[in-house]
């Protein structure tokens, strides 16, 4: 009878190791295997191919998939208030946009979330915005005379696209960084070389920075970013599915639907929503007024800075834009940030330190605001030599 | 049955079979007709049976006809479903099912004539211009909680209600077969989750055909398809949220085989099911989600994309598909060796 | 318990229900060997059971409540997995037989808000050998022989104790059974339907049909049955024939007569030993007698004879010589 009994359970067990086996396959295979599936290159070679395949292809190859985005940043919880589309909303959580790429002049990029998807699609001389949710159409026109080849617009943050973080993390290597390259990593089911860039100095809170590049085409596949003491990447965003053939050339096609608003915008004229603007000309103000300390990974900024200021500017902003709930969620997320601030003092004064895992900040009482992707050790010492 | 496996059995020469052996006088247990001489078993044949009375056809033997088993399959599925449908409760949650698109259908038609422009949110604007979107409203407005719950009261009951009743123990000295009761079973919970999809379905789309224009539909992407498609895109999310219930129906039914009290196997997969709600809310255990089984339930907007998200809808098949594999082994293992002492 | 009169020999006793068992099959309609169940709980329900339930035979199983009987039961038919021990069913593993077996454990269960022909008819679909075609003629003889044919479109949950009881013996009969294991049967019926059951069980048997019936009745036992076991905290402390479970406690003879004197002599040269007067009768041991040659002796002696009886001790005597305790109805 016993034995009876371990056979019978042992098929849901069976059942269970099958299905535990299928979802962790890509990984585990990848990790056991572990040979090379590419054959070595030294991060010049690899860039170097990268640069040429990118010629020969007259730029990216047309492609398709779906770029998801994960950010562990460490920061507080957030209240969950705001839905799933607020840009503040990427700081934690996954997030996932599809992307589909035609060529130089045809990109469409969806941001799928329940019952709901915001679309946006270039066309050469036609663009649209697709918001299901406000069952808006926006048509966008790109400023003819900007004299600059149009960035790719995207609904979210302009980092999301894997290319773009990678070109922009490249543009950062020099002598601050140590730099290699692994062959036999996987990206979204295909070998990739990753190229790993680690930070020398020691008052980094960055690990490394891995980049990964698809062993065939060249094109960066996935961008990670690793704290010190995790195992788990911070803020990573790359393919989890990723074809290179040409998309069906109605996914670059848009035509509004029936019922729906049809608004008309210009980018680099005026922007799509006052938001924005807002948002740019604050920071521009903020640029003008901060000053960069140290070079490389640990650079901070010196930003002169009141909380008063803040709160009553995210105050504000509650009040005007509740609609969305965006204002509020800055509120409930700046309340709290200082929650979790410590109080920290030195021979400069005294202060409130907020970490997380990638980025600290110091709030000085003498009105300064210090942040940095560097130890708070490392901050603090910043804000003595003021 | 394992005793089956380990039974011995006399020598098939010893075929001196037929005499009872008398008992002389009192006999202790000890002695007892150890020696009793005994025929090797014969495969089971009713052939004479049914030659011989016109009274006692109508049986046949076990290994005679495959046909007649799958046939004895199907005519036990029967007697399940009718039991199902025929039963007031069932058809009660049933109808419950049914009313709600129709509530949910006027309630937006008078929103949407006192409400102006831009004070509704993006699907109601967008039901407004075509009538099949209330079906995938309804479907994403009861397929966290309304629909499961239907559909566990059902496989829930499954066999702890039978247990409960105490007609378990003669479905399976019928011989109903363990196996083939649960089989049985969940096929009947399957099928009852996808007359609650198809009720849900149909009412949502009688309901918007009557109180809004009809006309071409609108996807999530802004592309627009017609009538016909739309439909078809109807059929296709059907049949997602079907197998989204039958993966519910599986967590069911494998409490259901744990407990004697069928209310106990409902409320467990309810609590389940809020559980998983409850995690999916907290972000800090967001690398769990996407393994809960009530994460994969609303995927079906899938159908409503262009193109078509067939990865998404893949993936919760996929998911679904796992679900069932595991407690339908679980409900199985448990139940094929549990003693039915109710 | 009153004596039992018996007026055949034990060999007999099994005729009148004797029906040769079918041919190709084996002897013994039920066999067990060590059939052991211990519960979860450490608690050993059944120890090491050997039973043979020959076939024809209507088979008592005897024991008060909490003896295992039900346990036993359920085991035969597949319900409840044996912790050691074997058992074939009509010479064959539990799980083919079982269509073969009628049953009726632990009182009637039911689906409340189907009809009696209904239920009937779903138990009928549970089993794999029933054909679908003759479903409604066989519910309609089963219902006809439990006598529950004007009540058979009536909802299960306005039929009384009895009706319920009768529609779970229905249940049992609704194929051609070789085999029908009844859990007391008469539990909570009447008189009236007690003998109704018995009438029942006999004609059942008469058919050839094998009759496992439990029961914590003694009485009830030794009314319908050919062959008995009596169950005791799980183990078996006896089982045989009828008859011979009474004859390990010898058969005596008892004579009315206002001849006391005079029979005594006649029963002592006759051989008899054992025999005891008393006011107006006296009992001798019957050996290998026979009683009406001792009656023929008697009066031939002219002893007045009123009254001549064989006198078994009844079950519950043997129960209380085997075990020295008494029959415990109420368990």
């Amino acid at each position: 009878m016993r034995r009876g009994t371990f056979v019978r359970w042992g098929v849901p067990i069976a059942a269970a190791a099958v299905i535990g086996a299928a979802i962790g396959a890509g990984p585990v295979i990848a990790a056991v295997s572990g040979e090379p599936t590419l054959p070595e290159r030294s991060a010049e070679q690899l860039l170097a191919d990268a640069a040429a395949a990118t010629v020969k292809d007259q730029g990216m190859r047309p492609m398709s998939g779906t770029v998801q985005q994960t950010a562990s940043l460490g920061l507080p919880a957030l209240p969950a208030t705001g839905g799933d589309t607020g840009p503040l909303s990427l700081l934690s959580g996954t997030h996932e946009v599809k992307v589909w790429y035609g060529g130089e002049n045809k990109i469409r990029v969806a941001m799928p979330t329940h019952l709901n998807e915001t679309n946006l699609i270039y066309n050469g001389d036609q663009s649209w915005y697709w918001d299901s949710a406000a069952n808006t159409a926006t048509r966008l026109r790109i400023k003819a005379d900007t004299g600059e080849r149009p960035g790719l617009p995207t609904p979210q943050p302009t980092d999301m696209t894997p290319q773009q973080a990678a070109q922009r993390l490249l543009a950062q290597v020099d002598e601050h960084t140590a730099v290699r390259v692994i062959n036999n990593a996987e990206v979204a089911g295909r070998p990739v070389y990753q190229l790993v860039l680690a930070p020398k100095a020691g008052a980094s809170l960055v690990q490394e920075v891995r980049i990964a590049l698809d062993g065939e085409t060249y094109m960066p596949l996935q961008v990670q970013l690793y704290a010190k003491g995790s195992a788990e990447p911070a803020y990573q965003v790359g393919f989890t599915q990723v074809t290179f053939t040409p998309p069906a050339p109605e996914n670059f096609t848009f035509t509004p639907p029936a019922g729906a608003k049809v608004k008309e915008a210009t980018i680099g004229e005026e922007n799509i929503g006052q938001k924005a603007e807002e948002r740019a000309e604050h920071a521009a103000d903020m640029a003008g007024k901060a000053k960069m300390v140290g070079d490389g990974w640990t650079t901070v900024a010196v930003v002169p800075f009141s909380l008063s200021d803040l709160q009553a500017q995210a105050a504000g902003k509650d009040g005007q834009a509740g609609q969305d709930g965006r204002g509020t969620q800055a509120n409930a997320l700046l309340d709290s940030v200082l929650k979790s601030a410590t109080p920290v003092n030195g021979t400069w004064g005294s202060g409130k330190l907020i970490r997380t895992k990638l980025l600290t900040a110091l709030l000085t009482d003498d009105g300064r605001l210090l942040a940095g992707a560097v130890t708070p050790e490392e901050l603090v010492r910043v804000a003595g030599t003021q | 049955m394992s005793t089956a496996e380990t039974r011995t059995q006399a020598g098939a020469g010893a075929a001196a079979a037929g005499q009872l052996r008398r008992m002389p006088g009192l006999v202790p247990v000890t002695e007892t007709l150890r020696t009793v001489e005994r025929r090797a078993p014969e495969p089971l044949t009713r052939d004479a049976d049914e030659d011989a009375g016109e009274g006692t056809g109508g049986f046949t033997g076990g290994d005679a006809a495959g046909g007649l088993r799958i046939g004895a399959f199907w005519r036990l599925l029967g007697s399940e479903l009718a039991l199902t449908f025929r039963r007031p409760r069932n058809m009660a949650l049933l109808a419950v099912l049914g009313v709600v698109p129709v509530i949910l259908g006027i309630g937006l038609r008078l929103a949407s004539s006192t409400a102006g422009d831009g004070e509704m949110g993006g699907v109601v604007q967008n039901l407004a211009g075509n009538s099949l979107m209330l079906t995938f409203l309804s479907f994403s407005f009861l397929v966290l909680l309304l629909m499961p719950v239907a559909v566990s009261v059902v496989a829930g009951d499954a066999i702890a209600g039978e247990a409960g009743g105490g007609t378990l123990r003669y479905l399976l000295a019928a011989p109903a077969g363990r196996g083939r009761l649960l089989a049985v079973k969940y096929l009947n919970a399957v099928v009852f989750g996808y007359a609650v999809t198809a009720v849900v379905a149909v009412t949502a789309l009688l309901t918007g055909l009557a109180l809004f224009p009809g006309g071409s539909v609108t996807l999530l992407s802004g592309t627009t398809i017609t009538v016909g498609e739309g439909l078809l895109r109807i059929l296709l999310a059907v049949g997602y949220v079907g197998a989204a219930m039958a993966a519910l129906a599986a967590v069911a039914l494998a409490l259901s085989t744990f407990t004697e009290v069928a209310i106990g196997a409902i409320a467990g997969t309810l609590v389940l099911l809020v559980v998983c709600q409850v995690v999916r809310a907290v972000p800090a255990l967001a690398p769990v989600t996407p393994y809960l089984l009530p994460t994969r339930f609303t995927d079906f907007d899938g159908v409503l994309r262009d193109p078509v998200d067939y990865a998404a809808l893949r993936d919760g098949l996929l998911s679904f598909a796992a679900y069932i594999a595991l407690f339908g082994s679980i409900a199985w293992a448990r139940f094929s060796g549990k003693d039915i002492t109710s | 318990m009153t004596p039992v009169t018996v007026t055949g020999t034990t060999q007999e006793a099994g005729a009148p229900f004797g029906a040769a068992p079918p041919a190709g099959d084996s002897s013994a309609a039920i066999v067990t060997r060590g059939l052991t169940k211990r519960f979860r709980g450490g608690q050993v329900a059944v120890d090491a059971l050997d039973l043979t339930v020959p076939r024809g035979s209507v088979y008592g199983f005897l024991g008060p409540n909490g003896s295992g009987k039900t346990t036993t039961i359920r085991m035969l038919l597949g319900l409840i997995t044996p912790t050691a021990g074997t058992y074939d069913v009509l010479g064959l593993p539990p799980a083919r037989a079982l269509p073969r077996v009628g049953a009726l454990v632990e009182g009637p269960a039911f689906y409340p808000y189907l009809s009696g022909e209904a239920n009937l008819m779903r138990f009928d679909a549970a089993d794999p050998s029933a054909r679908r075609a003759t479903a409604r003629r066989r519910i309609a003889d089963a219902l006809d022989r439990v006598g529950l044919s004007a009540a058979a479109g009536k909802r299960y949950r306005n039929y009384s104790l009895g009706m319920r009881q009768r529609l779970a013996i229905a249940a049992a009969l609704l194929g051609p059974r070789e085999l029908l294991i009844l859990d007391e049967p008469t539990n909570g019926l009447d008189p009236q339907g007690t003998r109704e059951v018995r009438a029942l069980v006999k004609e059942i048997a008469a058919d050839g049909t094998t009759v496992f019936v439990s029961s914590h009745l003694l009485a009830e036992i030794e009314q319908m049955c050919t062959h008995a076991a009596i169950m005791r905290s799980g183990r078996l402390v006896v089982q045989g024939t009828i008859g011979s479970l009474s004859a390990g406690r010898v058969p005596l003879i008892r004579v009315e007569t206002p001849d006391v004197a005079e029979a005594a002599r006649v029963l002592g040269e006759l051989g008899l030993s054992g025999v005891q007067a008393g006011a107006g009768e006296l009992t001798a041991e019957l050996g290998g007698q026979r009683p009406e040659m001792i009656n023929a002796a008697l009066v031939g002696q002219e002893v007045a004879v009123r009254g001549l009886a064989v006198v078994r001790p009844s079950l519950e005597d043997v129960f209380v010589g085997l075990t020295g305790e008494g029959f415990d109805v109420d368990g």
